[in-house]
């Protein structure tokens, strides 16, 4: 390999095509007089701009576009010498670091010598050590195309912003699945907003057995096993429903909390006690018929209940992962879009409550195409306002563009599977963590399972790793008509 | 094809580069023109000329030479030629090559002399050529080689040669052409030699710019062309305007051949081979496919850098040291 243009943080190699490198690979250009080595990452490898080959290709179509029949005396074995020009290939690199003596730094501002440096490939393994990607806590992410483990620390997901995507089937449940049990593995609370029901297995092995996080795993299923009682709710947290979810004009919202308050010093917070307080309130005829229409949704939802029995606590569930780790799992699956709302509106102000109030350390959420039951103004509170609370958000979803851009510029681990859409990679580009042609140029060619790790988890070193499988039960799978 | 590799072209071309292991030379490309001057031209009626389809063999011989660099001692050339043919609406192509030669004021006698002597024994050894000359006058040897191969080879066919029938230059002896076209007759074959740069003019225009507004396809005979000595036509010239368009070209066509023959040799070219710009596919083929390419040429710099562990010294151009951007070149200099 002969180092052959440097534009920007862009050096461009020229490989023979005895070297085997490919987009991802890793390389070292070591300049022995300077001691110091750049790291840099293939983003693309293209044909090298070899003079004449237009022509050679040109000649060997001449007959109507079919391979001309002929024979070809070359005595001095000339033919493989051509072969190895044309086939000479150009590596698109991005400068990662420079490598000065035992240190690593993200600078690019000096240029390695063209004729003196060495070009070397550079192993993932040896790469994490240069870079110190370790830790105590250890997660195994999957295999690097070199076979070696990728690992990362789960201290890097802790008090961040991740997001997972990529196309559909492309492996992001599966590699969120393996980020919760791993998480579990260190005793952290997870809750999760399970869209499709596809997290409810995680406690079973793919042949239906109990696995060994069957005790930690609790899966609750709103107006089933997860129902509320409005004397456990606090005033806030369902006026967040009243008003987020299904959209409670202000004036209303006044009302409702004199309501509120009324039945709370009468002792009688119940569902019943409501709808009779609205009926018999002195108040605007529309007020009450927007009140009315509100509890009736808050009834037909079967989310509330006046039988404390059947009411469960979040808040046990919470508990009871506090202590030896856990995961909460929201089965949103056959809960209508309204409904959907009322619940996260729930499970968000109830964390945020007992996080304010120092009852859980920390949470972290996983949220599965979070734009489906996510209102607005959430966005901006995940990011800035509930983090410091402590919760930890990944997002996953397969839309990229339904995420607003500034959660891309603020999130600190992205795992991007395949995206093959132009708009989908520019959307995922604006992550303030990677630049925008190693996205666009490696997310395009990523297989299925593997997935381009970026951000802090990686020490902001880009690396392909396929995500190593996990034996839990499916779940959520697509039902189909032919099979 | 019934061809014997030409032995000595490999021997000579091992054993010239064996001899400059470890010489530095420059990286030099430049390619070699021939010309030739011919009076007295006296214009005649247009042949008309209709196709005919009868199944005829076509095939073409060319050959390229380029020099690939210099060292302390010499150049280094290479050289390859092909032979195409067309038979039942099938294009096939021998290619040979390319031979690489290190060339020094030492053994440029040797190689050349060794090589004519080799291939046309017949022939007198003349004056070896210089420096300038030897890339283009080794490849005429090989094309010669390949237009007596193709001779012997191609029955009642057409052979289509590159340049024209004019013999008694330096590289084509009259003899030597001569015994081309006698084997090429024997064999029922009608050799046409097409020249892409003329330089024979009638009235001061270039004869292939005379007839262009003439009815396609047709010939003009070039009659009584009378040749300084030593040059001997062993062709009739003829203007061919074969297509519709602004290109004609000069073809010579074997003197010994009857004229009617001649005529019909082309018109079963019209009617075999794919003629655009009138020049026929098989020729344009036949070129196409011995020229060097840059990349062609890269390898074979890379063949010596790595066979003979040549290091590679790029001259400075004084014409572009002296002048910058005034200076074109030193080969550009050359040419001119």
């Amino acid at each position: 390999m002969k180092l052959y243009k440097k534009e920007g943080n862009i050096i461009q190699i020229l490989s023979f095509p005895n070297e085997t490198v490919e987009k991802g690979d890793y390389l070292l250009v070591e300049d022995g007089e300077a001691g110091k080595a750049l790291i840099v990452q293939v983003i693309d490898v293209q044909f090298a701009n070899i003079p004449g080959v237009l022509e050679e290709l040109l000649r060997s179509l001449p007959d109507g576009g079919e391979i001309i029949q002929g024979e070809d005396i070359d005595p001095l074995e000339i033919a493989p010498h051509i072969t190895y020009i044309q086939d000479s290939r150009l590596l698109i690199c991005k400068i990662r670091a420079t490598v000065e003596g035992e240190g690593l730094s993200p600078s690019s501002s000096w240029l390695p010598s063209r004729s003196q440096s060495t070009i070397k490939k550079l192993p993932i393994s040896m790469l994490f050590k240069l870079a110190r990607v370790d830790g105590k806590l250890p997660i195994v992410l999957g295999g690097t195309k070199e076979a070696s483990l990728l690992t990362i620390d789960a201290t890097s997901l802790d008090g961040r912003l991740n997001i997972i995507t990529g196309k559909k089937e492309t492996g992001k449940s599966h590699l969120s699945k393996l980020l919760i049990t791993s998480l579990l593995q260190y005793k952290a609370t997870v809750v999760v907003l399970d869209l499709n029901g596809e997290y409810a297995g995680l406690g079973m092995t793919s042949d239906g057995k109990r696995n060994a996080y069957y005790n930690k795993i609790h899966v609750l299923t709103p107006s089933q096993n997860f129902k509320v009682a409005l004397n456990q709710l606090h005033l806030n947290v369902l006026l967040n429903i009243l008003i987020n979810a299904l959209h409670l004009p202000g004036t209303s919202a006044r009302e409702f909390r004199r309501i509120w308050q009324f039945l709370k010093e009468k002792g009688s917070l119940n569902l019943h006690e409501l709808g009779e307080a609205i009926r018999n309130w002195h108040c605007n005829q529309n007020v009450r018929d927007a009140l009315f229409s509100r509890y009736y949704a808050m009834v037909n939802s079967g989310f509330f209940t006046d039988n404390i029995a059947e009411a469960t606590l979040l808040e046990e569930c919470l508990f009871k992962a506090r202590e030896e780790g856990g995961a909460i799992i929201i089965n949103l699956r056959n809960t209508s879009s309204i409904d959907r709302q009322i619940v996260v509106e729930y499970v968000l102000g109830k964390l945020v409550e007992l996080l304010t109030s120092w009852k859980l350390k920390a949470v972290f959420l996983f949220a599965e195409e979070a734009h489906l039951y996510l209102r607005e103004t959430y966005w901006d509170d995940i990011v800035t306002r509930m983090r410091h609370f402590g919760i930890f958000t990944t997002f996953i979803t397969n839309q990229p563009d339904t995420i607003r851009e500034n959660i891309y510029r603020q999130a600190d681990n992205i795992f991007l599977f395949n995206f093959t859409n132009e708009n989908d990679l520019e959307v995922v580009s604006r992550a303030a963590r990677v630049d925008a042609e190693t996205v666009k140029s490696i997310a395009r060619d990523l297989p299925p399972h593997h997935c381009l790790a970026l951000g802090k988890v990686v020490k902001d070193f880009p690396i392909v790793v396929k995500v190593k499988a996990l034996d839990v039960k499916t779940m959520g799978e697509t039902r189909l008509f032919f099979t | 094809m019934d061809v014997t590799l030409p032995q000595r072209f490999i021997e000579l071309s091992i054993h010239s580069l064996k001899h400059m292991q470890s010489n530095p030379f420059q990286l030099n490309q430049q390619t070699l023109q021939q010309n030739s001057s011919l009076e007295q031209i006296h214009a005649l009626q247009p042949i008309p000329l209709n196709p005919k389809q009868t199944e005829t063999t076509i095939a073409a011989v060319d050959t390229s030479s380029i020099k690939l660099g210099e060292t302390s001692r010499g150049i280094i050339i290479a050289i390859r030629g092909t032979s195409v043919w067309k038979k039942r609406r099938n294009y096939g192509y021998l290619r040979v090559g390319p031979f690489i030669f290190h060339i020094t004021e030492e053994n440029l006698k040797e190689v050349y002399t060794t090589l004519l002597k080799a291939y046309f024994p017949e022939q007198n050894s003349q004056a070896s050529p210089g420096f300038a000359q030897i890339p283009m006058r080794m490849a005429n040897l090989l094309e010669k080689w390949l237009h007596a191969s193709l001779a012997k080879t191609v029955n009642n066919g057409i052979i289509l040669f590159d340049g024209s029938l004019t013999a008694g230059t330096p590289d084509t002896p009259v003899h030597q052409l001569k015994e081309i076209l006698n084997t090429a007759r024997s064999m029922g074959n009608t050799v046409l030699a097409f020249t892409k740069m003329t330089t024979l003019r009638l009235n001061g225009y270039l004869i292939t710019d005379a007839w262009l507004n003439q009815k396609p396809p047709c010939l003009i005979e070039i009659a009584n062309l009378k040749p300084k000595p030593p040059l001997v036509l062993l062709g009739d010239v003829y203007v061919a305007k074969l297509t519709n368009g602004n290109c004609a070209f000069r073809l010579d066509i074997d003197r010994e051949v009857p004229t009617p023959h001649k005529v019909e040799a082309v018109e079963k070219l019209l009617g075999n081979d794919l003629i655009t710009h009138s020049y026929p596919e098989t020729l344009r083929l036949a070129h196409i496919l011995c020229t060097f390419t840059a990349n062609e040429v890269i390898a074979m710099q890379h063949f010596i850098q790595q066979k003979y562990r040549l290091k590679l010294v790029n001259r400075p151009d004084m014409h572009r040291l002296l002048f910058g951007p005034f200076g074109k070149g030193e080969s550009h200099n050359e040419a001119v």
